[in-house]
């Protein structure tokens, strides 16, 4: 019995010798919800925390009244740690990454050679998670930071956990994360990533409302920061932009996709005036074929689709009428195809690459990496024969089948 | 009187060892071995009996045998009998068999059982010219009647428990159970002052080895008494420092007889309101047996609930810990945020929060049993309300620490089993300290050591996870359980000697 005594009191100090070096409590903690990376002059990084307020909107026990709800720094240092260190001769909290969700990029540092060094290097920091999600900004991410007040939002990581929900049901920005990121960095495929501003540029008015850049959205009064499109990174550096319009298509084309449906408006076939208003769904996974052997690859895609009509404002009854459906159905498909044949063209003219992940499809067709890798997928595609054909059904029409006015009443006015 | 000098009966050694043929020097050994006359509870009545036309006496303890069982079974026959030729050339002989009414006596001889026999609640009849007594049974202990169950309450199910009187016990389990080879044993242990032990097992059922090796430890006993099962426990046990218990203490018949028809042995014994299963594995302690009274649905989940709440009870405040100090980045960080901001304002680490909070809540528990009952209430609405809302409102603690002790407080409150509960709450604090110092990886640590010691654990030579782990056939009653008619096997952990409970079912597996 006194042996055993003995051991478990040996056992006992070898515990106290074991644990707690890394023990912090939660309130000596600073957390970090948003990072933002600047370009700095002589090759340094300019870094933005924003450091959440547990006081502010959290707990009305613990509500501390005059405090704003996050603080703001910037700091130039040679890499995002060293910049963590020297936060905290500003910050008396311990900083920490555990709750960081979301890296704001300006497009000049994201364009440059730098940042990929950069964000590659952070990685190994394990409070760095690869879920965290990417947002290029148009102008200086510690602009971007500043100048994000939400209105709704008091806190600011609630601010982006809600967008980023509904991002994904849009479909007008990618998912992209860190993750993501460290995947789609070879030469044979583009990642995209979340474009925003807190600017506007120029407003234009298109009629169909997808067909914007962030920034061009035409807003009145609300929150200041657009989110809309993305940027093109090619082998880790951004390349260019595409309109949300066309992320979507670009999600669409991948063999699976996250974004499974969006809604958008078509011209009305039989009355020109009007867009018709669909909610567009992906039907099954897109089906892709490729014939590698020639030099000139040959991709077939068929991309399933189902259409639910959810207004017609021309009131044609297509509901009622199976050749006006077809009529509609063939309009549609038709208004896709040529939408998705010019992104195909231009992202074949342009990036030399693409963004729909075909790349998987390519290297199964390679017996070992090598032979796939000295294919050169990126080049082959560029000049590829790309022919998409879309199947699509129309699903319904909605709660309310007919127009609301009877059709008799208008002819009767009209004459 | 030194008790070197007792005889394992109580009887000086001094004294003769059989009975006198004299009627007054027996009274006068009997006097003196129960300190006749500052002891009045000893009893003797003189009389002289006609049928046999003999001086006799009849010696019995005031509190243990009924005067009124005494008067109609014993005097009346003795008194009115005439004198007839008996059959029994033997005086004694004849008083038993054809004169007294009683349902049992026996004839003794030796003086060294006697004092036991007394002890008991018998009447001794002793008479002149015969060196020998008779003793006869005429029980008058008090006891309450059978009552509901006070802490194994079911909603569904019968609703009597266990009391104080050995007899009454084993007749509740003879109503439950009416089965020939159930076997009653009797086994006498304590030095000093020697209690019955009754053992129940069925004959054909349980293993062999099994009884051997239960009354060899009943023999090895060395006390001077056993008060009762409670401490009889603590006796026999395989492991006496051991957190988890080798013996199960249940107040309802009903599962005292579930437990013999799978090949256990039961022990009851007097003065203890509960009977003892033995050996015992996780399961026993963790089922109810409510489980298999409600349907098939409503009884797993119970158990799921249960299963839920045992670790609720055990994991809870070290996971809140482990978390918060160690593993921020697991926390949504609204709550991360709503706890950080609160925390703020308490001066104290997180464990010394949880402490306060569970010590507290230990105090609170513990005074709710000692305190008489009438204002027993008044505890709950100091322990919950006041304490833990004004520990909050003093900074004392944070307010998510209330949330985490009053849900392990309710989830504790769910194991059934008494020993269990204890083993649990301690091994919460272990858990709690490992978690501080080391947190998930602690907690892992720890969980690991306490699987280890429960797999290897045994009580009786049972596995304590079998038939888990190791594994072996069973009805599969252990987490989750088995429509009743599928559950036609008897878990051969238990090495009972019939392994079926009935024929295979079709569609049974």
């Amino acid at each position: 019995m006194k042996k055993g005594i003995i051991a478990f009191l040996l056992a006992c100090v070898a515990l106290l010798l074991g644990g707690c070096w890394d023990k912090l409590e939660l309130e000596e903690q600073a957390f970090v919800v948003v990072l933002g990376l600047d370009k700095a002059p002589d090759g340094l990084v300019s870094v933005t925390f924003q450091v959440a307020n547990p006081q502010v909107g959290s707990s009305d026990k613990g509500a501390a009244q005059n405090e704003p709800p996050s603080d703001i720094v910037t700091f130039a240092a040679p890499d995002i740690l060293s910049a963590k260190e020297i936060a905290n001769s500003v910050i008396t909290r311990k900083i920490s990454f555990a709750h960081l969700r979301t890296i704001v990029i300006s497009q000049a540092f994201a364009s440059s050679k730098l940042f990929n060094h950069v964000i590659g290097s952070s990685i190994r920091d394990p409070e760095m998670r690869r879920e965290t999600n990417l947002i290029i900004s148009r102008e200086r991410a510690s602009e971007f930071i500043t100048r994000n007040k939400p209105r709704l939002e008091t806190r600011p990581h609630k601010y982006y956990a809600f967008m980023q929900e509904r991002w994904r049901d849009t479909g007008y920005v990618p998912f992209s994360t860190l993750n993501r990121y460290f995947q789609r960095l070879g030469r044979d495929t583009l990642f995209l990533s979340i474009y925003g501003t807190t600017k506007r540029v120029k407003t234009k008015y298109a009629r169909e409302e997808d067909q914007y850049l962030a920034g061009e959205i035409p807003q009145q009064n609300g929150d200041p920061v657009q989110i809309m499109g993305s940027a093109v990174f090619k082998s880790g550096r951004m390349v260019g932009t595409i309109t949300g319009e066309e992320t979507r298509i670009a999600l669409f084309l991948r063999r699976k996709s996250m974004a499974h449906s969006y809604i958008s408006s078509y011209p009305d076939p039989l009355n020109p005036d009007y867009q018709v208003t669909a909610r567009v769904i992906k039907d099954g996974n897109t089906r892709i074929k490729m014939d590698l052997s020639r030099e000139r690859p040959d991709v077939q895609v068929t991309l399933p689709l189902r259409a639910q009509i959810l207004s017609i404002p021309s009131f044609t009854d297509y509901a009622e009428d199976p050749r006006k459906q077809e009529k509609l159905r063939k309009s549609i498909e038709d208004s896709l195809k040529a939408k998705i044949d010019a992104f195909i063209a231009k992202i074949q003219q342009t990036y030399e690459c693409e963004p729909f992940l075909w790349h998987l499809v390519a290297r199964k067709h390679f017996w070992t990496l090598k032979a796939y890798q000295a294919y050169d997928w990126g080049a082959h595609f560029s000049k590829a024969k790309i022919n998409v054909t879309i199947r699509m059904r129309i699903e319904s029409f909605g709660k309310q089948i007919g127009p609301p006015l009877p059709l008799e009443i208008e002819e009767d006015q009209a004459g | 009187m030194s008790d070197k000098g007792n005889t394992p009966g109580g009887i000086p050694e001094n004294m003769p060892h059989h009975l006198s043929e004299r009627l007054d020097e027996n009274l006068t050994l009997i006097k003196h071995l129960f300190a006749f006359p500052d002891n009045t509870a000893l009893i003797i009545r003189n009389l002289r009996v006609p049928a046999l036309d003999a001086e006799a006496a009849i010696v019995f303890l005031e509190g243990a045998a009924e005067p009124k069982l005494i008067e109609s079974t014993i005097l009346e026959p003795l008194l009115a009998k005439p004198s007839l030729p008996y059959q029994q050339p033997d005086k004694l002989e004849a008083v038993l068999r054809e004169i007294v009414t009683s349902p049992s006596g026996k004839k003794l001889v030796e003086l060294q059982v006697l004092p036991g026999e007394l002890l008991k609640g018998n009447t001794i009849f002793l008479l002149e010219g015969e060196a020998g007594a008779l003793t006869l049974e005429t029980p008058g202990f008090q006891s309450r009647s059978v009552t509901e169950p006070q802490v194994e309450h079911v909603l569904k199910g019968p609703k009597e428990a266990f009391i104080e009187s050995a007899a009454v016990n084993r007749s509740l389990i003879r109503k439950q159970l009416k089965e020939r080879q159930l076997v009653s044993e009797t086994i006498s242990i304590g030095q000093r002052s020697a209690k019955d032990i009754s053992l129940l097992y069925i004959k054909d059922l349980a293993d062999p080895e099994l009884v051997t090796e239960m009354k060899k430890r009943l023999k090895a006993i060395n006390a001077d008494t056993i008060a009762n099962l409670s401490i009889l426990e603590q006796y026999i046990e395989d492991r006496p420092y051991s957190l988890i218990p080798s013996a199960l203490l249940t107040e309802r018949p009903d599962r005292a007889c579930s437990f013999l028809m799978e090949g256990h042995i039961v022990l009851i014994m007097d003065n203890s309101p509960t009977a003892m299963v033995v050996p015992v594995t996780f399961w026993a302690l963790f089922h109810t047996p409510e489980d298999q009274y409600l349907r098939w649905a409503y009884g797993n989940f119970i158990r799921v609930v249960r299963i839920l709440a045992v670790f609720v009870a055990l994991l809870t405040p070290s996971i809140y810990i482990s978390v918060s100090t160690f593993h921020e980045e697991m926390i949504p960080t609204d709550l991360l945020l709503a706890i950080g901001a609160t925390r703020e304002r308490v001066p104290f680490p997180a464990l010394i929060e949880v402490l306060v909070m569970e010590i507290a809540f230990e105090l609170v528990r513990e005074a709710a049993v000692r305190i008489p009952s009438i204002i027993g209430p008044t505890i709950g609405i100091v322990g919950a309300l006041i304490l833990g809302q004004a520990a909050v409102e003093a900074n004392l603690v944070s307010p998510i620490l209330v949330i985490i002790v009053a849900l392990t407080g309710i989830s504790s409150f769910t194991i059934p089993e008494i020993s269990f509960n204890f083993a649990v709450r301690i091994l919460r604090f272990i858990m709690l300290f490992a978690a501080s110092f080391m947190g998930f990886f602690g907690i892992s640590l720890v969980m690991t050591c306490v699987i280890t010691y429960m797999v290897s654990f045994k009580s009786f030579g049972v596995p304590f996870l079998s038939p888990l782990s190791p594994h072996y056939r069973s009805s599969k009653d252990l987490i989750v359980r088995p429509p009743v008619w599928k559950q036609w096997l008897r878990p051969f952990n238990i090495r009972s000697q019939d392994s079926q409970r009935k024929n295979k079912p079709e569609g049974g597996d």
